[in-house]
């Protein structure tokens, strides 16, 4: 065993430790366990829908270990399941907005998979493509006239957004500014059924970066370290005043846009299994345990419980009462205000 | 010293234009330069009710014109693009009319002035709203696409501001998706009103985003007519001939305020103007064109003084047409003749 470790090619950690690490996998695990719960809930008629973000595990979980909790503000989209775990979303709330229950932090009002945690510094989520930047774009403009220092906004986006008007709005008033914002981009090559190809002239989206005068950097999205490494190089320069960064990690859909989307009728099986050799989950595990950061039975462990949290947050949440009806106006109005009586 | 102009040898780098051409490109200007002055003064002397600036434009307008195909391409300009709309064949008669607000103007009296069309040029009607513009011209390089139409390409101008906007982005990307036959200059003259180019964007050089969206991009001095008009017929030859947009961006100054009811004294000073009028691109072609025996100063006068007058004739004729009627309020708003308070 130690011999073989010697074999081994230099482990690139940066500043993580073997509990980092360990953590990463799991919210992995938990993102994949969590993903195909909110399918299966779905398709046994439970939940009206779910989104899907097999094969953005490695970028959602090494971004997450850049954010700094209680002090960073993240403005991501409609699926980031793994990004809202890894700043500290529980599983419990998770399937709170899958099962749309009243205890849901939007009281179910939300569309599944919109989180927002005032406690976690998590904006609610718009499922409007790109109209999450301006927002992020603004909370960042309030931390520098507030002359907050050392915080910094973290927002997300798919390849498709990128070819929205908002998109480059945001970027443009974020370089102007020299704003405490990072873009990270998960293009994952897929807007629901639209191919990179036929969204963008050229595929690689930092290399956008050049035109607004902002650092742009790539990363491989199914590396969950470099993807820690790339992010927090960024969040830091933005926490110093040094200005946004675009960051892009290209990774991949492996399932369907949403349960409301068979990705059959726009891209091949063949495809998606040749990309499925890439899968960032079981490649990361293994990678832990051939450097002995935790041992295969370790691995086993991790897995089963997080099944068993899963299915633990599945009861829990399913036994939740739905918003009463008449709460209707709640959230709406600042006072109380039933307009039919 | 023009860039079109060898340092070396001091001969005149033309680029295939012909001694008439380089002298109806300098005539552009002049006219451009009489006609805008004209808009302020009739403001002034409360004729017309606007009137927008476009001093320092004038090289790169005219020469853009001159790489535009008459009665094959599309023009899709800005408001601030009189002298390529004069460039492309719109007659001061017709600029006339538009700032004077007349019923015989190409919209009836209805637009902004300074917003003409010409279904005949090949001008697209334009909008005030910045990049408004921009998804339509983008619509009119894809129907030339999806005819099969070749030899046919749209030209759109903008100022540096526009480039700020989502539109201009959507609008960019798209052209590069499909490789549409779009060149999308970019008039940049370092103010969008009252906001100076590095409040606008970081990066100074717009030309550099064309990398981002997969098309080529090019910089070039837009105070030179001739350098612009080989920039702009490269980028126009490539989108004929089925080889997809490219960005220019041709780099001028504002000198007048933005328009009649702006005062730009409030947010730059007039001695920085005057130092960037060092640069002016009307007497300085004038002086590249004496220098290199295409036209002498008797030719250059006379020229003055056909402006002059052409621009005095056009002032007064188009004075002279009656105001739209009240009663043609609906004209030109629905099909046929319908009149809402007669139903």
């Amino acid at each position: 065993m130690t011999a073989r470790k010697t074999e081994l090619p230099p482990f690139l950690r940066h500043d993580l430790t073997d509990e980092q690490l360990v953590a990463m996998l799991r919210t992995m695990v938990m993102q994949r366990t969590l993903e195909n719960r909110g399918f299966q809930l779905n398709r046994q008629g439970k939940i009206p829908f779910a989104s899907a973000s097999e094969g953005h595990e490695g970028v959602q979980a090494g971004a997450a270990m850049a954010f700094s909790r209680g002090k960073d503000i993240l403005v991501p989209y409609y699926r980031d399941l793994g990004l809202a775990l890894g700043i500290g979303l529980t599983p419990f709330e998770v399937l709170l907005s899958l099962f749309a229950r009243a205890d849901d932090h939007s009281a179910g009002r939300q569309f599944p998979h919109h989180y927002a945690s005032r406690r976690l510094g998590l904006h609610t989520i718009s499922s409007v493509i790109a109209a999450q930047l301006p927002h992020a774009v603004g909370a960042a403009y309030a931390l520098q006239s507030r002359s907050e220092l050392d915080r910094a906004v973290l927002t997300t986006f798919g390849d498709g957004a990128t070819s929205e008007g908002e998109w480059h709005e945001s970027i443009n008033f974020a370089a102007v500014h020299r704003l405490p914002v990072v873009f990270l981009c998960e293009n994952n090559e897929w807007a629901i059924s639209t191919p990179l190809s036929k969204q963008m002239g050229q595929p690689d989206v930092y290399k956008r970066a050049a035109g607004y005068g902002l650092p742009g950097t790539v990363v491989d999205g199914m590396d969950p370290i470099a993807c820690y490494e790339a992010v927090a190089a960024a969040m830091r320069r933005a926490r110093s005043g040094g200005g946004p960064t675009l960051v892009e990690a290209k990774c991949y859909r492996f399932l369907s846009h949403t349960t409301d989307d068979d990705d059959r009728t726009y891209r091949s099986r063949d495809e998606v299994e040749a990309r499925r050799k890439a899968d960032p989950v079981p490649c990361f595990e293994r990678l832990l345990v051939e450097h002995s950061v935790l041992t295969a039975e370790a691995a086993e462990a991790l897995k089963r419980s997080v099944l068993e949290e899963a299915n633990d947050a599945t009861d829990r949440a399913e036994a939740m009462a739905y918003p009463a009806a008449h709460d209707l106006y709640e959230r709406v109005y600042a006072e109380r205000w039933d307009p039919w009586i | 010293m023009m860039a079109s102009t060898d340092i070396s040898t001091g001969t005149l780098q033309r680029h295939g234009l012909r001694d008439e051409q380089l002298l109806a490109i300098f005539r552009n200007m002049l006219l451009q330069r009489q006609l805008d002055n004209r808009g302020f003064q009739l403001n002034r002397q409360g004729k017309v009710p606007f009137a927008l600036g476009s001093e320092g434009h004038e090289a790169l307008q005219a020469g853009a014109a001159m790489a535009f195909n008459r009665g094959s391409d599309i023009l899709a300009p800005y408001y601030r693009d009189l002298g390529l709309c004069l460039g492309i064949g719109l007659s001061p008669y017709e600029i006339m009319l538009s700032i004077f607000a007349r019923a015989t103007d190409h919209n009836g009296g209805r637009q902004f002035p300074n917003h003409y069309s010409s279904k005949s040029a090949g001008l697209m009607s334009f909008s005030s709203i910045l990049a408004a513009h921009l998804p339509h011209a983008v619509g009119a390089a894809y129907a030339i696409k999806y005819r099969g139409e070749t030899g046919r390409a749209v030209l759109a101008t903008c100022g540096d501001g526009t480039t700020s906007e989502g539109e201009w982005h959507e609008s960019m990307n798209f052209v590069a998706v499909h490789k549409l036959p779009f060149v999308m200059l970019v008039e940049n003259n370092e103010w969008a009103i009252s906001t100076p180019l590095d409040k606008q964007m970081a990066e100074p050089q717009i030309w550099k985003r064309a990398a981002g969206y997969g098309m080529p991009g090019r910089r070039f001095n837009g105070f030179d007519p001739i350098e612009t008009y080989e920039a702009v017929k490269e980028a126009m030859d490539r989108a004929r001939s089925g080889g997809g947009p490219t960005l220019v961006e041709g780099t001028c100054y504002r000198y007048l305020a933005h328009s009649t009811d702006d005062n730009d004294m409030t947010y730059r000073t007039r001695d920085t103007v005057t130092e960037r009028r060092k640069q002016d691109p009307v007497p300085a072609f004038e002086a590249v064109l004496l220098e290199h025996g295409i036209v002498d100063a008797a030719g250059v006068n006379e020229m003055r003084q056909s402006v002059l007058r052409e621009t005095n004739e056009a002032t007064d004729t188009a004075e002279a047409q009656p105001y739209p009627e009240p009663a043609d309020l609906y004209k030109h708003v629905y099909e046929g003749a319908w009149q809402p308070w007669q139903s």
